[in-house]
């Protein structure tokens, strides 16, 4: 198994490569000049010229590609251009934020969607059923910062129940301050997971073994859970892994309607200000994610399946 | 221990509910004492006054530092007599304008105990500024500056400047920092920064912003307020909804057209502070590209824009404006004082005259680049549409604003708007809009002045440095007017209109002071909350 997933590990090094390339490359076709989104509009042409000096910036495109992939193979991400500190500790001050944000919507997203599928699954064609087909419509249609600015009107501004912006300071602090954009981020994924559940469970409740169990006078909780919610589990597992991914991505909206620190508002923010390394290294966080989230996955399946694993 | 389900799921949903009963408990923590306000940017870049390149950043070193004068709380001082002591106390200057003496104030404490301010740190602060800081060009006048005694510091300037407490000594790099802090943080300075002012650093967080407290030691009458925490929100939704609900106390304003009317309109008890001028939106035309290398072009453009109405637009922020100084401004002009040929009075079917005297009678067409932020947007759909009606079709790329101003700068522009803020020193803004040395360049090396004005229509630099080394205030405005009404005649610039910093503030906060002009920032130490 270890083997396995050091192998899995090495092939996502050219993946991590590609992206890192095209993130430099796309990052300068683009217009816009870092010189002048740090200096302002009316920096003069000599302070202008000193910055491009200062940071490289006047080099050919073969040799700013060429210092910044030995930069990154010596994890030396380099300084903001914006604020002078190391890439290093601005992801390090933000990627808490952007974590407990991903879990807490993933706790709401989970112990939302999956009951909520199994009741729709278990009413089939009824009036629970017909609900929940419905707001998850809605949960899939409504985007992020729409439904975010929406909660905020509602249960911040309105009546005065959650903050509006930041993200807190202590454990009771920081609990009140995730709850709404948590919600915002969890409303796709109980939309999202709920459904999968209610088809995956209808599926399996089809199955020869369900009705074994039913036949053998298995009370109906027991056929539900035991038997059939179980056996659902496996593509489950794999929704679980696209909703950690569409989650992170997700928090980038959030976080900036939320006005709360994370690396997608870092992100954003860097692409404004065409903070090169920042971006750089908002990426690299970024892709390691996806490509530890995918090997997660694979690891939950195996442990899921016992079939792969005879495999 | 074991944990059943059922209790888990009455546990989560107890949490959550529970979270909305905290708001009464969390906001008992907050006191009166301390001022809550929310800038219009990301996050904060660096705290040191001489690095400074953000707007937002600026309302905290507002707080933190100070310079040898400063203008009257709310105002620009138009000229040196109207500037207050503060960290000096007096000053002379020679017959010939060339040497400055100022006598410091005694007993001034740094923050956090870093001593007393002496003429070696007045010494430093200079040298940093006019050495490493990001706008080392308004310095470059300075031959060299000496402690002459431990309160007395001395100027030697290249040429006179009868503007020189505006040019040089209130710039946001001549604020007097520690040498000795400097010295001891090194790059750390830049987010621990030590000043003279009200307030002092507490907390500098790179991703929500800054905490400032009281400096207790201050050598003025110590500010009313204990702490001011300055917040960044980009977003200006959660930044007017923050305001609204009382989380915040002051707001930088959104630059849009109605946009006070939709915040008044949720609470009409909120109040609105304006600089006046506040940013000078020019627009400049490119005089190397055709039809605006033709001078009946420019004035059919100049024609079919009205000022007032681009500025009613944006009431009560926008004023109109008749050149590029606004009128107050020591080089200005009212439009009643002009001569009536450079007034340029709106008159759509003039405009089409001029166009069919330039051998335009069917209109012009062409394409100018704009930037999406909302005061640059709104501005040019305006004047879009005023020039539509007099045959003037102008077709409008927008990009995001950090794009926008790199192709500026790369002269791929042909009307472009510009947006800035410039304290009451015309030579300054004059130099980069119209000078030769601030021509724009297609690699990216040239300046601000995208008309290339100067070169395209040479003769503006010699007065310009006649005005550099005219001697006398009076000296100075009187060539500044003259190369106003030259520019009128050009016509390588338009003065659109000004458009005012504005914040938006609760009415528990009062700041003890009217904010009439200024930078796009004011101090909060008179500052009031009730």
């Amino acid at each position: 198994m270890a083997r396995y997933l050091f192998v899995r590990l090495l092939d996502s090094i050219p993946t991590i490569f590609l992206v890192l390339s095209l993130v430099f490359l796309a990052m300068r076709i683009l217009p816009g000049d870092p010189a002048i989104a740090v200096l302002g509009e009316n920096a003069r042409p000599e302070t202008i010229a000193i910055f491009r000096e200062k940071f490289g910036l006047n080099e050919s495109l073969w040799v700013q590609y060429i210092t910044f992939l030995r930069d990154m193979i010596t994890f030396d991400f380099g300084t903001s251009l914006m604020s002078n500190t190391p890439v290093t500790t601005l992801i390090a001050e933000n990627i808490p934020y952007t974590i407990e944000l991903t879990i807490a919507a993933m706790i709401i997203g989970i112990s939302g969607g999956i009951p909520l599928g199994v009741w729709a699954a278990v009413n089939r064609n009824k009036a629970p059923d017909n609900g929940f087909r419905l707001f998850s419509l809605v949960g899939y249609a409504v985007p992020d910062f729409y439904l975010g600015a929406i909660l905020l009107i509602v249960f911040a501004l309105n009546l005065g129940w959650f903050p509006i912006t930041g993200a807190g300071d202590g454990f009771l602090d920081r609990l009140h301050h995730i709850v709404l954009p948590a919600l915002t981020l969890a409303m796709l994924k109980i939309a999202f997971l709920g459904r999968l559940s209610r088809t995956s469970l209808l599926e399996v409740m089809g199955r020869d073994y369900v009705r074994t169990a039913r036949a053998k006078g298995a009370r109906e909780p027991r056929v539900i859970y035991r038997h059939g919610l179980r056996n659902a589990l496996l593509p489950l597992s794999t929704g679980l892994g696209l909703s950690v991914l569409t989650t992170l991505s997700g928090s980038v909206a959030v976080e900036l309607v939320f006005n709360r620190p994370g690396v997608g508002r870092l992100l954003i923010d860097a692409i404004t200000e065409r903070d090169y390394p920042v971006i750089q290294g908002g990426v690299i966080v970024f892709a390691s994610i996806v490509v530890l989230v995918n090997l997660m996955m694979e690891v939950v399946y195996v442990l899921v399946d016992p079939r792969i694993r005879v495999k | 221990m074991r944990i059943s389900r059922r209790g888990l799921l009455r546990s989560g949903a107890a949490g959550i509910a529970g979270t909305a009963f905290l708001p009464g408990l969390l906001r008992a923590q907050s006191n009166d004492d301390t001022l809550r306000l929310g800038v219009a940017a990301n996050g904060p870049r660096t705290i040191d006054p001489n690095q400074t390149t953000q707007g937002a950043d600026n309302w905290a070193t507002e707080q933190m530092f100070e310079q040898l004068v400063r203008p009257p709380d709310g105002l620009f001082a138009a000229t040196d007599e109207e500037y207050v002591p503060t960290l000096a106390t007096s000053w002379e200057t020679s017959d010939d304008g060339l040497t400055w003496v100022f006598q410091l104030r005694e007993g001034v404490q740094f923050h956090k105990g870093y001593g007393e301010m002496t003429s070696e740190d007045v010494v430093h602060s200079f040298q940093r500024a006019m050495n490493d800081g990001v706008n080392t060009a308004v310095f470059t006048n300075i031959a060299s500056i000496e402690a002459t005694g431990p309160y007395e510091v001395t100027f030697n300037l290249k040429g006179p400047d009868p503007l020189f407490l505006g040019s040089t000594a209130f710039q946001n790099g001549a604020s007097i920092v520690s040498k000795k802090a400097e010295e001891e943080k090194g790059d750390a300075f830049g987010t621990d920064s030590i000043g003279t002012g009200p307030y002092q650093l507490a907390e500098f967080d790179s991703s929500s912003g800054a905490t400032l407290t009281r400096h207790e030691d201050y050598w003025g009458e110590a500010a009313k307020i204990g702490t001011i925490e300055v917040v960044y929100i980009s977003d200006t939704t959660a930044r007017t909804l923050a305001l609204v609900s009382g989380e915040l106390d002051i707001i930088e304003a959104v630059r849009a057209p109605g946009w006070i009317d939709q915040v008044k309109q949720r609470d009409s008890s909120l109040l609105v502070d304006m600089t006046n001028p506040g940013s000078f939106m020019t627009l400049h035309m490119n005089l190397t590209a055709a039809p605006f290398d033709n001078p009946l072009v420019r004035k059919a453009i100049a024609t079919a824009i009205d000022s007032g109405q681009v500025a009613n637009a944006l009431a009560p922020m926008g004023r109109p404006s008749v050149t590029l100084s606004p009128p107050h401004y020591p080089t200005g002009w009212e439009a009643e004082e002009l001569p009536e040929e450079l007034r340029y009075e709106y008159d759509p079917d003039r405009a089409r005259e001029l166009l069919a005297e330039a051998g335009h009678p069917d209109g012009i067409e062409f394409t100018a680049n704009i930037s999406q932020r909302e005061d640059y947007r709104s501005t040019m759909l305006i004047v879009q549409e005023l020039m539509r009606s007099a045959g003037i079709n102008m077709n409008l790329n927008v990009m995001d604003h950090s794009a926008y101003h790199g192709a500026n700068r790369e002269d791929q522009n042909t009307l472009a708007l510009h947006a800035a803020s410039y304290p009451p020193v015309p030579l300054d803004y004059m130099s980069r809009y119209l000078s030769s040395a601030a021509e724009v360049k297609a690699d990216g090396t040239g300046g601000g002045n995208y008309s290339h004005y100067g070169v395209a229509i040479p003769g503006v630099d010699d007065k310009l440095l006649e005005m550099q080394l005219a001697k006398t205030f009076e000296e100075y405005v009187s060539i500044g007017r003259d190369i106003e009404l030259q520019v009128q005649e050009d016509l390588p610039v338009l003065g659109v209109m000004t458009l005012g910093f504005t914040a938006v503030r609760s009415p528990r906060i009062d700041l003890g002071y009217e904010v009439d002009g200024g930078y796009a920032r004011w101090r909060f130490h008179k500052a009031t909350k009730s």
